[in-house]
């Protein structure tokens, strides 16, 4: 059990995911593992046949806690079907550029996902730069949701979603 | 937010900003939030100021008011003022603007 | 001056509805405090000592008639009938209840005004030259690509929560009015050898704490590049930028610590990737379509030379005394550029009554075009005024207390709100603006001693530009008392410098006979036609140094 529900592609969906610590070992279930041990564990896991995913963690790493740097994913995108980014704080909006690097420069087609501190008032942005699944509160219901990602009805600049923008749509 | 540390101070009251419309208010000894610095509450040391804090802020406090904190009281001749500069000015109104703030209304009466 | 189109509208009045539930879901409990705080900021609204404050955009500092109205009757409906115009081309209304914000900012929205990305860490109001479309010797006018930048930037989703607060500024002009290099990003709109516009973009400014002034990053960005080139400083700033220490979050502090070389090199490399795509090239119709706007308003040919202005200012000392400190050459002959102070001697900088606002409205309307323009020094500008309308816009100035011929002189200073107002300061800085005012009231004296910027920030976060005043004071409390820094040097134009602390700090009852013995060594030591700056860049520190602290 999750004390998450999980929204795909603006749809209630099931937990099909689990995150393993990296002492867990793996098994034929789709699993998220840390970006460390992915690298680390590269060759084994080339030969692992099951869903792999990674989450991209944001906080007390380093001195300056930037977080890890979403680059480090280009050799495996090809191997992942999710990559979670996790938000620390909802605050903290690094983990946007991260999201809009992976679908827009690495052209990541899986699963991106949201988790952490990740609240009403942020779904619009996260989804706007690409992130479509979102680990929502189990009190939130799906309206709710919809509710957030239409308040504002258009957007001004393109990003990883459909929306051109306005500045490249008038007059198209 | 600065300057309003009070520690080793002896008298200290509460202060926060109203919800609503952000009004300066002070803590008061019938336990509501009242807009004018004479009604609050003092507390004598600091035990009783962790005391008037902790009546300030029950759980739901937030429904009322913005960031209460302790700051710091002198007594002078039977009567209490704020220490700092900044409390003074936020008891009674901007100095360049006499007309506005709480020191306006006291004129008014 | 651009117009909303029914996508702006929409947008705009779309946010006052979010707004408008984030409050009612603030007083139903539904949002903490810690969780309201950035969405009100965003939308402009503060917690000061006395009340909220909202601070409201004036994009690129220009305003129509009927925007200024807006801002007197806001002033007198919501607010206690004035309003503070600040550094960064907007007004701040002191005193509104968050219940009626909403309704506030339906009735802003309805003037096509808003409060968007006023506050934050997100990308501010886009600020720029005051003379814009009314100086002789600009590249082209800096709105056109003022209005761009703040339509990529508004809602961008990627950039509404960064480490800090984002600023741009944005110069078309040798002369730069705007302190770009004082903004985490500036830019200036240049010509290069082939003839094409493009811009030369300055990353890193900024006071603070920290104050730094902005590296030159690139000589040259196509025109069509810009935004592509802006994402990539964005981008980079938002994934290495710091966020454990707030002091040391602004973008000044990655390129200080990164180093200019390779920060170059890293912006450089982001911007080949995004520019590769070619999605953040803006269509050459939509810049057309927005460049309409700014077209220059249609102007009377009249002669460069007005016997009835010529006449005036022979027949009246005061009207002379004012065309010479407040009345600019305009591009256009026959026409000139009225800048109206907010310093009256013993006022509080920067403020305006809602009455003055609309007085200042009518002239607009009547005598400019219907344009007025807010600068960064908190005075106004009528950008358009016909020469042989001037002395008729100085008298109805004159009699509501707005002809004070001091721009650029000694009473011409910057103040933050300071003590009486914010919640951040260390001590109060208007009280100390008036009565330096007060001590040089003496206009001939002002005159005299000629162009000095004094600025005055109530704490070190520096929204009174003390870094970059030519005189810096800063506002620092020792145990409960007000203190004032002294610094020297500094300056906000094309030579922007940070200016140096001259020693220990001034009590309040000594602050300003300190700053008159300043202005007395100047004087004493000046050469022929030097400013006060140039004489401090000549003799250094030492000379007031000694004099301030023998």
């Amino acid at each position: 059990m999750t004390d998450y529900h999980l929204v795909i592609d603006g749809a209630t969906a099931e937990e099909s995911w689990t995150y393993l610590d990296d002492e867990a070992p793996l098994s034929d279930a789709p699993s998220i593992i840390s970006l460390s041990r992915l690298k680390d564990e590269a060759d084994t896991l080339a030969e692992h046949s099951a869903p792999l995913g990674v989450i991209l963690r944001a906080d007390g790493l380093g001195k300056t806690d930037l977080g890890e740097d979403v680059r480090e994913l280009a050799p495996f995108i090809d191997r992942l079907a999710l990559i979670a980014i996790h938000f620390p704080a909802y605050r903290n909006g690094r983990g946007y550029s991260a999201a809009r690097v992976l679908r827009e420069e690495f052209n990541f087609t899986g699963q991106l996902r949201a988790t952490g501190d990740v609240l009403y008032d942020q779904w619009a942005m996260m989804n706007r730069c690409g992130i479509n699944a979102f680990e929502l509160a189990a009190d939130i219901d799906l309206a709710t949701f919809q509710t957030a990602l239409g308040e504002l009805s258009g957007a001004y600049q393109p990003a990883a979603d459909q929306n051109r923008g306005a500045l490249w749509a008038r007059g198209k | 937010m600065a300057q309003h540390a009070a520690k080793g101070a002896r008298f200290q009251a509460v202060t926060a900003n109203r919800l609503s419309d952000g009004e300066v208010v002070y803590f008061s000894a019938d336990n509501c939030w009242v807009e004018s610095f004479t009604d609050a509450d003092i507390a004598d040391g600091a035990e009783a100021a962790d005391a008037l804090l902790a009546r300030a802020m029950p759980d739901d406090f937030e429904a009322h008011v913005l960031e209460p904190y302790l700051f710091e009281v002198l007594e002078a001749d039977n009567f209490y003022k704020p220490a700092s500069v900044r409390e003074t000015i936020r008891a009674a109104g901007p100095t360049v603007r006499l007309d506005l703030g709480k020191q306006a209304e006291v004129k008014a009466e | 001056m651009y117009r909303y189109d029914e996508f702006d509208h929409k947008l705009v009045a779309d946010r006052v509805n979010q707004f408008r539930g984030q409050v009612a879901r603030r007083v139903s409990g539904a949002l903490s405090e810690d969780q309201f705080k950035p969405l009100r900021l965003m939308n402009g609204v503060y917690l000061q000592l006395h009340a909220y404050m909202l601070r409201v955009a004036i994009p690129y500092g220009t305003l129509r008639s009927e925007q200024m109205r807006m801002l007197a009757h806001i002033a007198r409906k919501y607010d206690r009938g004035y309003g503070h115009f600040t550094t960064r081309q907007n007004i701040q209304y002191n005193w509104p209840a968050l219940d009626k914000i909403p309704d506030l900012l339906d009735e802003l929205a309805s003037v096509e005004m808003h409060a968007i990305q006023t506050s934050g860490n997100c990308i501010r109001n886009v600020t720029s030259d005051q003379y814009a479309g009314a100086i002789e010797g600009e590249t082209e006018d800096p709105r056109i690509v003022s209005e761009i930048i703040r339509q990529w930037s508004t809602f961008h989703p990627e950039f509404t929560y960064l480490p800090r607060k984002f600023k741009i500024a944005v110069t078309a002009h040798k002369h730069d009015r705007a302190a770009i290099k004082l903004h985490d990003i500036g830019i200036v709109v240049k010509q290069n050898d082939a003839g094409e516009i493009g811009y030369e973009v300055h990353v890193g400014g900024g006071q603070g704490r920290t104050p730094f002034v902005a590296k030159k990053m690139t000589d040259f960005v196509p025109k069509a590049k810009l935004l592509a080139y802006l994402e990539a400083v964005m981008r980079v700033y938002n994934m290495l930028g710091r966020r454990d220490n707030s002091y040391k979050a602004r973008i000044k502090i990655l390129v200080h610590e990164t180093g200019e070389e390779e920060m170059r090199r890293v912006v450089e490399e982001e911007f080949a990737k995004i520019d590769a795509s070619n999605m953040l090239t803006v269509p050459q119709e939509e810049i057309d379509r927005i460049s309409a706007y700014f077209a220059p308003p249609a102007f009377d040919s009249a002669p460069a030379e007005s016997a009835t202005f010529a006449q005036a200012q022979a027949d009246n000392a005061d009207f002379a005394r004012f065309v010479r400190a407040n009345v600019v050459a305009h591009k256009q002959d026959g026409y000139a550029i009225v800048n109206i102070s907010l310093k009256p001697i013993g006022g509080v900088p920067g403020d305006a009554t809602d009455a003055q606002m609309d007085v200042i409205a009518d002239l607009a309307e009547r005598y400019s075009h219907d344009e007025v323009r807010v600068t960064h020094e908190q005075n106004l500008v009528l950008p358009h005024v016909k020469l042989d309308d001037v002395k008729t816009v100085y008298d109805t100035l004159a009699t509501h207390d707005l002809a004070t011929a001091n721009l650029g002189l000694i009473s011409d200073q910057i103040a933050c709100p300071g003590l009486d107002y914010c919640n951040l300061a260390n001590a109060r800085s208007i009280p100390l603006a008036q009565e330096i005012s007060e001590r040089f009231a003496d206009l001939d004296r002002q005159y005299d001693i000629g162009e000095l910027k004094i600025k005055i920030s109530g704490c070190i976060n520096a929204c009174g530009h003390h870094h970059v005043g030519h005189i810096g004071i800063l506002g620092v409390d020792k145990k409960g008392t007000e203190f004032y820094q002294i610094s020297l040097g500094g300056a906000a134009d094309e030579n922007a410098a940070i200016g140096q602390i001259t020693g220990r700090a001034f009590t309040e009852e000594d602050i300003v006979d300190a700053i008159e013995t300043l202005v007395t060594t100047y004087t004493d030591l000046r050469a022929d036609g030097e400013r006060f700056i140039d004489t401090y860049n000549r003799v250094g520190m030492a000379p007031f140094k000694e004099r301030l602290y023998d």
